[in-house]
């Protein structure tokens, strides 16, 4: 049982992060951003080519390991927000200047999604791969009856860190500052001097580095592949909703909190497929039960 | 607009114009010149390519240029002294004849990426094995056909935009143009000119000697009827200019040119038309037509005409399209004894189909109920959510699906009441015709109710919830009731799919019912026009036959998994460039012109009239 609560734990730390770039653009633009889960693509696919081609063997001295993590989460987070302004530059942006129904941006960045998901496919083939993994496995921690991995433990401290900086980044800084500007109200944002453009471009920046660098978390722990991006993307929207979307503190508690309401269950049915039609059914209960989430919905009021 | 252009010595709009002389020459010159074949690219035929009359004509073009261009820069006083009033010229006739048309940087830019291609191909080509090799590109566009399409496309687009500046700036086209009798034969002349690209069987392209049928009987002639199709919907086009053209009225170019109404006769016989050719046609056509109907069009048509009610109709997205069908395919499948479950009784597939249309419908109800209380979009991600559970459960539930092994053999369609015998043997390929009969006489009934359906009230108050669904409200629109019908109908329509592929398919698996059909059939609504049934046929048979001619040609180590990047790619692209569709409904095309200035919303999307959270 505990190690079920752990399980989900871990994975709801990875939604979490995924789920932050929803809730993101979800506040400022008040749409679904479908291309989010080829963000995960990418950055499962920059960690990977970064350790493949660096990382010589499994035999590596331990600084050469925690240089090969830093540079891989930095290439995977650099690469994810690359693609996330790339998805805004080209299936948002145009139609934004020209004041498009909302309908038009969900088709676009459905496309886009499409897009990058097949490209990658045909480009990096159609197979699961695994990147070599610099972090050891030989070290195990028993905590309450569950063994701990040095890996779940990099994953806690790396999004516990995350999120500490992006929440400084977004209530203290002055790009924040224009992000909830954005949030709140578009046409006076831009009275106020907000370039707008740039401060969306940067919201999707911030929550594609997260996207990338839970890819590269999703390829470590199992396979990069070019449809790795689509469940995980799924659940980690029931998460942002499951927090109130738009609310950033919402995504964190909201992807813990399904991560183990998923797993849990799993100790019962002992059918691991059943994860995704379990977290799928919280997202509709969620939306019939309590529609605004746990913590409300607000990137621009309070955040 | 044109002030800061005309400043410029040489601008864009002369650009446009010599480009557009210029490719006119090329491509009377590409459709006199030496065939390339299908299997033969002009490789061989190389030294033959650029001789004689080719050049004469490629002189004709490039003079053409230097002409219309001189005297365009004449006429706007540019050339020579400045005239208080410039002379007006007395006919812009060479500029327009060629349909003086393009953007010189868009040449620029293909020339320049063309360039770049064979650089990086030179660079790259060795180390870059089985990807997409830019020496191959280069041999592709070796064939004349490319060149065909290439030069053609960029004469066709300028010549309209050509129109369109000349017309904004002068308000009125010169007076030949307005005839309808070139309208009608440019038109013509168009589809013509395209259909011979288009139908990748003629054996020799852009050459006169296709005139010349082969086999003097009439099903090599018939076997060319795409190409007539094609010349049709050329004329169409130009009868329909002509008309939009007599209609005139306050509203700007684009919109007035929908406002005409065909006459009810001119309709009914056109229906007439069209309902003969689809019966009469596929007998005739050449294979690649034949596989494309019967592969790539047919029962996407079918599931396109469901999705068409939610997101054309009432503006709503539905990601999990592929759920329902999957529902009815396995509802049949499981009345003909085909799963490891076993059913109470044997059902013909003929009345599994009432079941099927229940389950889905109910389904849907299910499924729309809790989620269209809230925002729209909320719709679209838990129908993904849904179609990917519905795969999973078919994938994993071994002792009820069969898992990824797929089902046991589904049972065929049979009835045999007095009068009438029809049996189906889905497997075999030379039933693809009966079941393509089969699939009409769903499809016709559908469209007729489909049809009058969306003149009806609830037709009209899917339009009221989308412009405006506060007003909507106020004037006592249920739109949580129309949005959850239209919803509900759109999934039974996809479980009656299902229930036909099932048939034809003779054997469920689950990658039958992945993601991407659903994203298929959103592009063929997407592109044909949302919320026009026209419209989605036509965009059902364009993209059906750009799939299966890409295919069929194999382009750059082109695999069928590859459509799928191109269907993404052309989402953005019509999203961005024709959001409306190709042949969209006149209210639909309007709604989104006024949602653009600011006017009502297009979709029901956004929150519903309750507030957000009622």
């Amino acid at each position: 049982m505990s190690s079920y609560i752990a399980q989900g734990l871990f994975a709801g730390l990875i939604y979490s992060m995924v789920a932050l770039g929803y809730t993101l653009v979800y506040g400022v633009l008040r749409l679904i951003n479908f291309a989010h889960s080829e963000v995960l693509m990418s950055g499962g696919f920059a960690g990977y080519f970064f350790l493949h081609y660096l990382m010589k063997n499994n035999n590596e001295p331990t600084l050469t390991r925690i240089l090969l993590f830093l540079g891989a989460l930095i290439a995977s987070g650099v690469v994810g927000a690359v693609v996330a302004m790339l998805v805004e530059r080209f299936a948002y942006r145009p139609l934004r200047r020209r004041n498009a129904p909302k309908l038009t941006y969900l088709i676009s960045a459905i496309g886009a999604s499409y897009f990058l998901l097949n490209f990658a496919g045909k480009e990096f083939g159609r197979n699961p791969i695994s990147p070599p993994s610099p972090i050891s496995n030989t070290f195990q921690w028993n905590v309450l009856g569950t063994s701990i991995s040095l890996f779940d433990v990099v994953l806690l401290v790396v999004t516990l860190v995350l999120y500490f900086f992006v929440n400084v980044l977004v209530n203290k800084s002055k790009v924040g500052r224009s992000i909830r500007a954005v949030a709140q109200d578009q046409e006076t944002a831009t009275l106020m001097g907000v370039n707008v453009n740039s401060t969306i471009a940067a919201t999707f920046a911030i929550g594609g580095f997260m996207g990338g660098i839970a890819g590269l978390f999703i390829g470590l722990s199992s396979v990069v592949d070019f449809n790795m991006g689509f469940t995980p993307a799924l659940l980690a929207f029931t998460a942002a909703v499951l927090g109130g979307i738009g609310n950033i503190r919402g995504a964190m508690v909201g992807g813990v909190v399904l991560g183990i309401c998923m797993y849990v269950p799993i100790y019962w049915i002992n059918q691991p497929f059943y994860e995704p039609v379990i977290g799928f059914s919280i997202l509709v209960l969620v939306l019939l039960v309590r529609p605004t989430g746990l913590f409300g919905e607000s990137l621009g009021r309070s955040a | 607009m044109s002030d800061d252009i005309t400043r410029t010595k040489f601008n864009r709009e002369d650009a446009r114009l010599a480009s557009t002389c210029v490719a006119g020459g090329l491509l009377l010159a590409l459709m006199t010149g030496p065939a390339g074949t299908a299997d033969a690219p002009l490789s061989s035929a190389k030294t033959s390519l650029f001789s004689g009359h080719v050049w004469g004509f490629l002189a004709f073009g490039i003079a053409l240029a230097v002409v219309s261009v001189w005297r365009r820069k004449v006429r706007n006083g540019e050339w020579v002294s400045r005239r208080e009033s410039p002379r007006r010229s007395p006919s812009v006739f060479v500029g327009n004849v060629m349909g003086a048309m393009s953007n010189a940087w868009w040449i620029v830019a293909f020339v320049v990426t063309f360039l770049v291609a064979l650089l990086v191909a030179d660079l790259t080509g060795p180390y870059v094995p089985n990807k997409l090799s830019f020496g191959q590109l280069f041999t592709q566009l070796q064939d004349s056909r490319t060149y065909g399409y290439i030069v053609f496309l960029w004469w066709i687009v300028n010549s309209i935009r050509l129109r369109r500046s000349r017309a904004a700036r002068h308000g009125v086209l010169p007076a030949f143009t307005r005839s309808a009798v070139f309208r009608v034969l440019a038109g013509g002349v168009g589809g013509f000119l395209f259909a011979l690209g288009a139908d990748p069987w003629l054996p020799e392209k852009f050459s006169f000697s296709y005139f010349t049928f082969h086999n003097n009987s009439t099903t090599a002639f018939l076997s060319h009827l795409p190409t007539w199709l094609w010349t049709g919907c050329g004329l169409l086009l130009g009868v329909r200019a002509v008309l939009a053209d007599r209609n005139k009225s306050t509203h700007s170019n684009r919109l007035r040119a929908r406002q005409f109404k065909m006459s009810s006769n001119t309709r009914v016989a056109l229906y007439g038309v069209a309902l003969f050719a689809a019966f009469e046609a596929p007998k005739f056509l050449s294979p690649f037509w034949q596989e494309a109907i019967f592969q790539q069009i047919g029962i996407f048509c079918f599931l396109a005409i469901g999705l068409n009610i939610v997101v054309g109709f009432a503006g709503l997205l539905d990601l999990g399209y592929v759920a329902f069908y999957a529902l009815g395919a396995y509802v049949n499948a499981y009345f003909s004894g085909a799963l490891p479950i076993r059913p109470p009784f044997i059902l013909n597939p003929f009345l599994s189909i009432p079941v099927a249309i229940v389950v889905a419908m109910a389904a849907g109800v299910l499924l729309g109920l809790p989620t269209l209380r809230l925002r729209g979009d909320y719709l679209a991600i838990v129908t993904l959510g849904f179609g990917e559970i519905v795969y999973v459960l078919a994938n994993n539930l071994q002792n009820i699906t069969g898992g990824a092994n797929g089902s046991g053999t589904i049972g065929n369609f049979s009835l045999n009441i007095p009068g009438i015998r029809f049996t189906l043997d889905g497997q075999a390929i030379s039933q693809d015709l009966n079941f393509y009969y089969l699939l009409l006489a769903f499809m016709i009934p559908i469209l007729i109710i489909f049809t009058s359906l969306n003149n009806s009230k609830v037709g009209r108050s899917w339009a009221a919830i989308r412009e405006d669904e506060v007003a909507a409200a106020s004037l006592g629109i249920n739109g949580l009731k129309y949005k959850v019908m239209a919803f509900a109908i759109g999934a039974s329509t996809s479980g009656v799919a299902g229930v036909l592929a099932s048939v034809k398919q003779g054997i469920l698996f689950p990658s039958n019912f992945a993601l991407q059909v659903s994203i298929t059939v959103l592009v063929l609504v997407i592109f044909g026009g949302m919320g026009s049934i026209t419209g989605v046929l036509i965009g059902s048979a364009v993209i059906g036959w750009l799939l299966q001619f890409l295919l069929f040609h194999s382009f750059i180590d082109y695999q069928d998994a590859d459509k799928y990047m191109y269907i993404g790619a052309l989402l953005i692209l019509a999203m961005i460039f024709r959001p409306q569709g190709l042949w969209p409904a006149t209210r639909r095309a309007r709604e989104f012109h006024d949602a653009e200035i600011g006017l009502g919303t297009a979709d029901a999307v956004g929150e519903p009239a309750e507030g957000p959270l009622a």
